[in-house]
């Protein structure tokens, strides 16, 4: 009885832990869909970007992955800056037949990105062994007869520690700042925000700067418990879209609850039925959250917030 | 004195010419992962060729021409690896095919080989139907998948006397067919599977699946991935301080140092299958170990070593084969007998297997931080551990 409740409380634990690193991933590229309108499908490529950002300084100046914090985010701030004023902004202006190009633009951002790092640090897997890579905190050396043992990997609760200051971060930012105010009332109305004075077109390329950073950080905080190589990114694109999805697109509260949800059912699939079907539980509850509940976690939100 | 200058850079001229007349080259191409997840084998594996083709050369090549070998990349996926075989039967007329990594690779290649009546020399490629198809143009140096275990097996019967096993594996072709094999041994071993989980390359977390691992107490924990899943499964069970008797890899990521050095201390007296370590006694085998090191800096993986002689078996066969005919190679490999630098080379038909090498395997444990040879114990190079300390007691 007390294993099974072990191995509850692990598999609980585990994905608790991988869900508050999904929310941060996911919640860059929920923030630029709800102000651009947009699906940032090379999401997951500037995360690999700034993964390599963090290698290197760890390999040439053992700078630890979590000091590349304040190092590699706020250049792929700039990085995304860059890619929506000169890229994104004018494709965004062209009249086509196609109204999604941006999104078909991005994945091809994407694809030059990785084939970029491919042919710069090849494609050999690259990892930033960290001294504290296998620490972990025990209850059994707290709690000396306790009737199970459960363990809290050091840099995986530290990462996910780093996570949600950063997400406070973000609400912050988004609710009290000014360019927070703008950014949200851009994503709520485009026109009208112009109209009372919002530069629209500043908002967007500031939006595009703050999702990259946002995966940027997520990258920093993989990297010691993972590894990285070039291809990489599409992996991480396609859980970012289906937290954004799951969250209710555009909403950032949904994304870091999508986030957790994703992380806690995969877990619980990978114990429970089997890892192998860890993938396909991520797709059946894309899309079950399509069929059943297409406003996702944010409509659930809203429903509650209308009824009180 | 103008008219013996003239002379004699007429005769320079005739023997520069005569020269490229006579000494052909023969143009391999060669399928490889050069990109792609798998990158890092194909890497491995070129290299390899690469001084293999030196050696070969050096000493004259094949009967007086020069071998050189054209690498293309398949990006470690069936289809590219196909279209490429394909040109290079079709369009340039290449009368033997050899290389590729992964097994889903090898198995498309080996059916375009066996279609075309071309010969086709698997490297590395551990999928057991690959040369149990009763193809007869296919052959493979290194032992299947299912041999490879043998000498863990061996290890397993002779010190370690476990009851039950967990066997995790990734579900690519190799960790499938390999997962499969390992629980067919060990119940003719006598012993209880517990537990028998795939995972997806690329997973994150493996610390739900290990907490179940952990709650089924066995005796082996078996697993097959390649390195870098390797190197996480191996830190996630410290992390969960997951005990048992024995870890145990079957080859591929638990072999080569970049297991170690991503596993660090987690990876302290792993076991793990493999065919082949700088310390057997072949001829040449440290020889080429100690080129690779100096020149590349790494040490080469028995992918390496693979390749490197399977260059010298197809040198030995074009050079004994009647013309550059398809069919006259074809013969000449399936009458080979040399060692290698990896081994006795001798292509079978047995167990119900065609044109297969077979061959001793040996048993790596990371002791002190390095992979030493521990099993079988005439190869060894340092005595096993075991029983191995709980995690719990480790420093």
């Amino acid at each position: 009885m007390w294993v099974q409740l072990e191995v509850f409380l692990q598999t609980l634990i585990s994905g608790v832990l991988l869900g508050g690193l999904y929310a941060l991933i996911g919640l860059g590229m929920t923030l630029i869909l709800g102000v651009m309108k947009i699906i940032n499908l090379t999401h997951g490529q500037l995360m690999m970007v700034a993964m390599y950002v963090a290698y290197w300084l760890f390999t040439l100046f053992h700078i630890d992955p979590y000091v590349s914090l304040l190092i590699a985010p706020p250049l792929l701030f700039l990085l995304g800056m860059f890619l929506q004023k000169t890229l994104i902004n004018p494709v965004l202006r062209v009249e086509s037949i196609l109204p999604h190009n941006q999104v078909i633009l991005t994945v091809g951002i994407g694809m030059v990105l990785q084939n970029m790092a491919t042919i710069f640090f090849t494609s050999d897997y690259k990892s930033t062994p960290v001294d504290y890579a296998t620490d972990a905190w025990y209850l059994s050396d707290y709690w000396k007869d306790a009737p199970f043992e459960l363990s809290l990997s050091y840099p995986w609760t530290v990462s996910f520690l780093l996570a949600v200051g950063i997400t406070t971060a973000l609400w912050f930012f988004l609710a009290k700042t000014d360019t927070g105010k703008s950014i949200r009332a851009t994503a709520q109305d485009r026109d009208a925000a112009a109209l009372m004075g919002v530069n629209v077109g500043l908002m967007r390329v500031i939006t595009f700067g703050l999702g990259s950073a946002l995966v940027a950080a997520a990258g920093c905080l993989f990297i010691p418990i993972y590894y990285l190589f070039p291809a990489l990114g599409s992996q991480f694109t396609l859980i970012a879209f289906v937290i954004t999805i799951l969250g209710g697109l555009g909403s950032t509260m949904g994304a870091i609850l999508g986030g957790l949800i994703l992380g806690i059912f995969e877990s619980m699939t990978a114990t429970y039925v089997g890892m192998g079907w860890a993938p396909v539980g991520r797709f059946a509850i894309f899309v079950a959250a399509l069929v059943f509940l297409p406003g996702g976690v944010a409509s659930l939100l809203k429903r509650k917030a209308v009824t009180k | 004195m103008r008219r013996t200058a003239a002379l004699f850079l007429a005769l320079v001229l005739t023997l520069a010419w005569a020269g490229q007349v006579q000494a052909k080259d023969i143009v391999l191409g060669v399928p490889l992962p050069l990109t792609g997840a798998q990158a890092k084998f194909g890497e491995i594996i070129k290299k390899s060729y690469e001084i293999a083709q030196e050696e070969i050369n050096a000493k004259g090549g094949v009967k007086g021409d020069k071998l050189v070998l054209k690498f293309e990349d398949s990006q470690g996926k069936p289809e590219i690896a196909r279209s490429i075989v394909e040109k290079l039967i079709d369009v340039d007329k290449q009368p033997v095919i050899f290389a590729e990594y992964t097994s889903a690779c090898a198995k498309a290649v080996a059916a375009v080989a066996e279609e075309r009546k071309t010969p086709y020399l698997v490297v590395a490629s551990a999928a057991d139907e690959i040369t149990q198809q009763n193809y007869k143009y296919v052959f493979r140096l290194n032992p299947s998948n299912a041999y490879y275990a043998s000498g863990l097996l061996g290890f397993m019967a002779g010190v370690v006397k476990p009851k039950s096993i967990a066997i995790l594996y990734e579900s690519s072709d190799f960790g499938t067919s390999g997962a499969e094999e390992m629980a067919k041994s060990a119940e003719k071993a006598g012993m209880k599977v517990l537990l028998k989980e795939k995972y997806e390359k690329g997973a994150v977390d493996f610390k739900p699946i290990l907490s179940k691992v952990k709650a089924a107490r066995p005796d082996v924990i078996y697993m097959v991935s390649y390195v870098m899943d390797a190197a996480l499964l191996m830190r996630q069970i410290k992390e969960l301080r997951v005990d048992a008797g024995l870890f145990a890899g079957g080859a591929a990521g638990f072999a080569i140092p970049e297991f170690v050095d991503n596993a660090k201390d987690a990876a302290e007296y792993v076991v793990t299958a493999t065919l082949w370590s700088p310390q057997v006694p072949f001829a040449g085998a440290k020889e080429y170990f100690e080129t690779y090191k100096a020149k590349y800096g790494s040490e080469p993986s028995y992918h390496g070593a693979l390749a490197y002689s399977s260059l010298y078996v197809i040198a030995d066969a074009l050079s004994r084969a009647k013309s550059m005919k398809q069919d006259d190679i074809r013969d000449a490999l399936k009458a080979t007998d040399m060692t290698t630098a990896f081994g006795p080379v001798k292509f079978l038909d047995k167990d119900g297997y065609q044109n297969q090498n077979f061959m001793e395997t040996l048993v790596l444990q990371v002791i002190g931080g390095k992979h030493q040879t521990i099993w079988p114990e005439k190869y060894a190079s340092a005595k096993y551990v075991f029983p191995i300390p709980k995690w719990r007691d480790r420093k």
